[in-house]
């Protein structure tokens, strides 16, 4: 019997396109999961009830709004009567990455057709590196938008930190972004970044990630998922409008 | 225990209640030996088993062997801030060019302390920390600081929240061993064999997202059971799904199995003898590609574990290929398991009753629980506070003591070595760091 | 037209200056160099009348037999290696007024005596004349290596060394001009004669090709790795000119036996590309893995060798098959890189030389600092040697290697099947040991001058004589690359006694807009090359990059647009400061080492001492005097080195008392019975 030679080449086409329609149309909830979508308040959510039970702090009954950059998607509020999926299957507004106001104008025009990305981890629980990772596996795959990871900050534009600032990693971070050539951005992707998240109270927290390096783009998520830190580095090299559409 | 290291493997060395305690694995008969701890460490080897090592800032230097010296030798540092690693870790390599000659890991870049951070909160609390230890493992921390807080706290767990867990387990093992295949068709420059193994992964991710809610199995676990069961009609769907990514595994394997370049780049790479494998303490699909007979599913079964089939998965090769064939035998494996999990799950419900403990018998001793996560034997001993709050916690996570195998097999090998081995023992520094 | 007494004259001149410079040398070494520099000086003067004039003038000494005059003269083959001599001693005697401080007087008296002895192997017009030369020269040197600095017992074994095999190489010239002798019936066979053709050609050329060979450190004499051993050993100017110049005899004399004969076999060829191509190869790999300083450029003077006597195979090849073209070029390609390698490597081995003394060690791995004021100036001057050996254009090795590699890939015009084939595997083989010579040249240029770290602290200075010594050499070496032309025209001079005419016409013209004399054609139809053009338009290159920075820098800071300095990457941690933290040339050239195991005999081990674990890794280029061989010679060397430990116990105990002096006289004597014997024989 002849076997059919293994050749990996013809499996590769063999397997068609996997890769997501984002950014030219919005993500699905595949790519968007459920865990990824912030809290909600509902007519009948009791704020401060919401605030006793948030482990981090993201719920301020004052102010009555959430902080999507403590939240930790852990949902123990949604006894308190936040939602979190309407059921409908949309994603439209359920990306969160946000800029700083620190962005430079005409990111566009620098950044737009070519950007070269690193990352740093400054003391993670792995899960947001493997997001970032997942950028490159043929679901998401970076490399078709001319976004490309590079391993020396010499070479990057853009500076994607990960993970919940700890004091052996303060040095490094800031060696890392002071080696980065000019003009840059720095994305910060999941809580722990942003604000410390579940760790906001541990020892080996230091401070948000911004309080160390000027940061331009915040990415939301515990961690985010792949789709969410592509929003993230879209908004940063001036490809996105705020609302998520692309310009 | 003049046997240690042949036969029994020290394990894990930890404090309860003031006394210290060791945990012994007997690898003769697959049994769990707990005393009191009877014999003098070595500071070093003491401090990893410990694993309270420093705080957080400090660093945790492991050295597997003696200083090296000779003609021409230097120190390559390697981190904490690369590529090849993507996390925050560093390695000193010994070497007089192109010839590792040590290695010597370099921890504690990213430990956020949560042993400490866990003090006096209550356990429901405390899962949070406990599950974003290691992001890649959540499933495997969860479980088993919830089943070490059950048995505490004397909980009946219904018998679905089991298998449930054991379901998340089997996927969290899935993804992982996807995750090792395709670093090391990565390494050895086969992308095509790369892209498909992450598109496998990405797969199994978005089913945890869809039948457990998040994609890395965060928020599964609750003390007592589970946040949400598998309904009967989920069960079917994911038996589906799991055999389709089983058979399409199945099918990179057997590409891969044909391909003798990336063969080639594994046989004979980065070897772990038994004796040291044994020595050293090593555990999990790493020990398992050196002989050793240890997988705790098997010797240290929790529920639904004593009552399905799991095969265990030796190999004798001691090198990269073994440890890579012990993967992917185990992702074989787990889709059959799972498959029986799925069909067999009972349905009485996911949440236990309330406690029937007196609050004032829970400070007295600790319990303990070992799970098999994707890279290992996983400990943790938990001691409740007379108001039900963890008094103390301790971890030894697989990777902690796997960093010393994995620098002795890296000896005598040429640095392009190195991704090979680093990605075969599946290490990640979040989980020895935590 | 050059009168003959103004050559004559200038040639006593010389001789004499350097004559009084070793009878000075004893009392005052800086005043003896300076005459070493004025003779030299006039050797450059007395070799450009001779080659530009074509003149030959002879003068006879004394009538040896009825047959042949012992006596000196000057053609343009001799003279063309006596201008390439005289440029290096120029350089070496200005060098040398600083280096010489650290050492005795008797340094500079005997450098001298070698420089005069090689004048004498370069101007003899007979056999006896030229032994006498050769001999002085081989005696001038052994007790130049002895002045050697470090390791006492090895500098003496590499010096015993050295005087064995050179009275090897003096056995084997006998030999072969005891062929020349009774196929011509003179001793007065120097010099431009008439070619013959004699059954004991294939004898006369295998034992020239040996004895000069075996001085030159060819294959399979390279095995024993003598020159190395022995020119490391030396003190850097007399290292340099045993390298450069010495070696650069014995191409002289393979070259002129050459020219004496006639009826070339092809096998000549074949045996001339095979060892010239090993020694290439094999020189070109164990210079890369050297970690001494000096031991480095002596392996790297194999290889050179090697490429020279490659385009010698070609020569006799193309002669054979009346290929005029090929041959004219071939030969005139060796003699240009016998130029330009005379010049690099002697630059390198005195740039070498300077940074072992500042840095105390000439170990390459070795993590000593050096004094700032010491080196200031020396990187920039020794980049253009460095560039030179590593065949970058348009430096001086570029020019030759190409036109050496050009004639080789020319092999396809042989007219047989195998010249063709080996023509081109040697191609391959040269054109890979220039590939290995720029890892070669990174390593040492990289690792020996600008990888020790520089310190304020007071140290040793050059006083301008070591900074000038190098950078006339620099000059030299541009010189010979931009106005190569200029040099291919007295090198066609020098061939032109062999060839009959000069060759020149037929390859330096005009092409492509390139005006006339710059572009050197290497066949008819075949490559072309303009050395000078490139070197313009690099310059322009340099200067419109220089040019284009200088005006971004002089505009305002603005987005993006300003210098920023930050330190160097280091995987997120900080540069360790101390060296065992740091990469050294010893791990640049482990993957060599590892790769090519079998051909450096590797030895790893690692041996548990206590908690220390001690590795050993060990190849032969290491500097221990021990002979260690290849595999395939090893037994031959082993048996050879029984007979002789045999022989020379025996006479030590029966014959020798063991002095050094009554050793020498020995020598000596058994030189004059040899030339005895020859004369009865052949009178």
């Amino acid at each position: 019997m002849w076997d059919m030679p293994k050749i990996w080449v013809f499996r590769g086409l063999k397997k068609g396109i996997l890769t997501t329609a984002y950014p030219k149309s919005q993500p699905t909830s595949e790519e968007v999961p459920t865990a990824s979508l912030p809290p909600r308040p509902t007519d009948a959510v009791d704020w401060s009830a919401g605030e006793r039970g948030c482990p981090t702090g993201a719920i301020d009954s004052g102010g009555k709004r959430v902080d999507l950059g403590r939240c930790v998607y852990c949902r123990l509020c949604s006894s308190a009567g936040f939602t979190f999926d309407d059921g409908s299957g949309s994603r439209a507004g359920a990306l969160q990455a946000g800029l700083t106001g620190r962005h430079a104008a005409g990111a566009r025009r620098i950044f737009g057709r070519s950007l070269h990305v690193m990352m740093i981890d400054v003391g993670s629980c792995n899960a947001c590196n493997l997001e970032v990772l997942n950028l490159s596996n043929p679901y998401y795959d970076l490399s078709r938008l001319g976004i490309a990871f590079t391993n020396s900050p010499k070479h990057a534009d853009a500076l994607i930190v990960v993970g919940a600032l700890n004091p052996a990693m303060v040095d490094a971070l800031k060696m890392t972004y002071e080696s980065m050539p000019e003009p840059k951005l720095v994305l910060s992707v999941g809580a722990c970044a942003i604000s410390g998240g579940i760790f906001r109270s541990a020892e080996g927290f230091v401070s948000p990630v911004g309080d160390a390096i000027p940061v331009d783009v915040v990415v939301p998520g515990c961690p985010p998922s792949p789709v969410q830190i592509l929003e993230g580095l879209l908004l940063a090299a001036g490809r996105l409008k705020e609302t998520g559409a692309m310009r | 225990m003049e046997r240690l290291g042949e036969k029994m493997q020290l394990s894990s060395v930890f404090q309860a209640g003031g006394l210290n305690y060791a945990l012994i694995s007997d690898t003769e008969t697959n049994k769990t030996i707990i005393s009191e701890l009877p014999l003098t460490l070595s500071e070093e080897f003491g401090a990893l088993l410990r694993g309270s090592g420093a705080k957080p800032g400090s660093p945790l230097v492991l050295e597997a062997s003696g200083r090296v010296e000779g003609y021409g030798v230097f120190e390559f540092p390697y981190g904490p801030v690369s590529w090849g690693v993507p996390e925050a870790g560093a390695f000193s390599l010994m070497t007089y060019g192109e010839r590792v000659l040590k290695v010597v890991p370099r921890l504690n870049f990213k430990k956020r302390g949560i042993e400490r951070a866990v003090l006096g909160r209550t356990p429901e609390d405390a899962l949070l920390f406990v599950e974003r230890s290691a992001g890649n493992f959540s499933a495997a921390y969860s479980t088993c600081f919830a089943a070490a807080v059950e048995d505490s706290l004397g909980l009946e767990v219904p018998s679905e929240a089991r298998w449930t867990r054991a379901v998340a387990l089997e996927l969290e093992r899935i993804h992982n061993h996807l995750y090792v295949f395709g670093r090391l068709a990565e390494a050895a420059s086969q992308n095509i064999a790369a892209t498909q193994a992450h598109a496998l992964r990405e797969r199994v991710l978005r089913l945890n997202s869809r039948h457990f809610g998040h994609r890395y199995l965060f928020g599964i676990n609750s003390i007592g059971g589970v946040s949400r069961g598998l309904p009967k009609d989920e069960r079917r769907t994911l038996t589906t799904e799991v055999r389709l990514i089983g058979r399409e595994f199945s099918e990179l394997v057997q590409y891969f199995l044909s391909s003798r370049i990336f063969l080639d780049r594994l046989q004979g790479t980065a070897k772990l003898t038994r004796k040291d494998a044994l020595g050293l303490g090593t555990v999990g699909p790493s020990a398992r590609g050196s002989g050793v007979q240890w997988d705790d599913r098997l010797t240290f079964p929790l529920e639904p574990y004593e009552d399905i089939y799991v095969n265990l998965e030796t190999e004798d090769g001691e090198d990269t290929m073994a440890r890579t064939m012990v993967r992917v035998k185990e992702v074989e494996s787990s889709t059959i398991a799972l498959r029986e999990l799925l069909d067999r799950m009972p349905s009485d419900g996911t949440k236990s009753g309330p406690h029937r403990r007196r609050a004032d018998s829970l400070g007295a001793g600790f319990s303990f629980c070992r799970v098999e996560s994707p890279s290992g034997d996983l400990i943790q001993a938990v001691q409740l506070d007379g108001g039900g709050r963890v008094g103390s916690l301790h971890v030894r996570p697989p990777s902690l003591v796997n960093w010393l195998p994995f620098a002795r097999s890296l000896e005598g090998t040429v640095f392009t070595d190195f991704q090979f081995a680093f990605e075969s023992f599946g290490l990640s520094f979040a989980d020895s760091d935590r | 037209m050059i009168p003959a007494y103004l050559i004559s004259g200038l040639l006593f001149g010389t001789l004499a200056l350097f004559g009084a410079g070793f009878a000075l040398g004893l009392f005052a070494k800086k005043a003896a160099y300076v005459l070493g520099g004025v003779g030299s000086a006039l050797g450059v003067a007395l070799s450009l009348i001779a080659l530009t004039s074509g003149r030959t003038v002879s003068i006879d000494l004394w009538l040896v037999n009825s047959t042949s005059h012992a006596q000196l003269q000057v053609s343009s083959l001799n003279a063309y290696f006596l201008l390439i001599s005289s440029l290096v001693w120029l350089g070496t005697c200005l060098y040398s007024v600083r280096y010489d401080d650290d050492y005795p007087n008797s340094l500079s008296s005997l450098l001298l005596l070698t420089i005069l002895s090689m004048v004498i192997v370069l101007v003899s017009g007979d056999a006896f004349t030229f032994l006498i030369g050769w001999e002085s020269m081989t005696i001038a040197s052994f007790f130049m290596i002895l002045e050697g600095k470090g390791d006492k017992e090895g500098v003496r074994n590499a010096a015993y060394l050295f005087l064995a095999f050179g009275e090897g190489s003096s056995v084997l010239i006998m030999l072969s001009f005891a062929g020349l002798f009774s196929a011509a019936g003179t001793f007065s066979f120097m010099g431009p004669a008439a070619r013959v053709v004699t059954p004991l050609g294939p004898w006369i050329f295998v034992t020239a090709l040996l004895g000069f060979g075996l001085k030159m450190g060819l294959a399979p004499f390279h095995m024993s790795e003598w020159l190395p051993i022995a020119h490391s050993s030396a003190p850097s100017n007399a290292s340099a000119l045993l390298s450069s110049t010495l070696t650069l005899m014995g191409v002289y004399g393979i070259i002129d036996v050459v020219s004496h004969l006639g009826g070339y076999q092809l096998w000549w060829g074949w045996l001339a590309l095979t060892v010239g191509g090993v020694s290439a190869l094999l020189g070109a790999l164990f210079s890369s893995v050297s970690e001494h300083s000096k031991g480095l450029p002596a392996y790297s003077t194999i290889e050179n060798n090697g490429m020279i006597v490659v385009a010698i195979g070609v020569y006799l090849i193309a002669t054979y098959y009346r290929l005029t073209f090929l041959a004219d070029f071939a030969l005139v390609a060796a003699l240009f890189h016998a130029f330009s390698h005379s010049v690099s490597k002697a630059s390198l081995f005195l740039l070498n030389g300077w940074m072992s003394k500042l840095r105390g060690t000439f170990d390459l791995t070795s993590a000593n600092p050096v004094p700032a004021g010491g080196v200031r100036g020396v990187g920039a001057i020794g980049i253009f040697t460095a560039l030179s050996l590593a065949a970058v254009p348009p430096l001086a090795g570029f020019v030759s290697e190409w036109m050496i590699l050009e004639a080789l890939f020319q092999s396809f015009r042989f007219g047989d099947l195998a010249s063709q084939i080996l023509g081109a595997l040697v191609g391959a083989v040269v054109a890979l040991a220039a590939g290995i010579m720029v890892v070669t040249m990174t390593k040492v240029y990289g690792f020996g001058i600008l990888w020790p770290k520089r310190i304020a602290a007071p140290g040793e200075k050059g006083g301008g004589y070591i900074e000038g010594g190098l950078a006339y050499f620099a000059a030299l070496i541009v010189a010979v690359g931009v106005a190569a032309p200029g040099v291919f025209y007295l090198a066609s001079q020098a061939a032109s006694r062999m060839l009959g005419a000069n060759p020149y016409g037929l390859f330096v013209t005009g092409l492509l807009g390139v005006p006339a004399p710059f572009v050197i054609l290497s066949g008819s139809p075949f490559g072309g090359f303009s050395p000078t053009f490139t070197a313009l338009a690099f310059l322009s290159i340099l200067m419109v990059t220089l040019a284009v920075a200088g005006a971004v820098r002089a505009r305002p800071p603005r987005f993006g647009l300003r210098v920023r300095r930050t330190p160097g990457w280091f995987a997120g941690a900080a540069l360790a400061d101390d060296s065992s933290a740091m990469y050294n040339s010893f791990g640049y050239s482990t993957p060599i080492r590892v790769m090519l195991r079998f051909l450096f005999r590797t030895k790893e081990s690692v041996v548990q001492v206590g908690p220390v674990q001690r590795t050993v890794i060990r190849s032969p280029e290491e500097y221990v005097v021990d002979l260690e061989v290849l595999d395939v010679f090893k037994k031959f060397y082993d048996v050879l080195a029984k007979w002789a430990l045999g022989l020379s116990a025996y006479t030590s105990r029966k014959v020798m008392p063991g002095k050094l002096g009554l050793y020498i006289v020995y020598i000596m004597a058994a030189l004059v019975f040899v030339l005895t014997y020859i004369l009865l024989t052949a009178g």
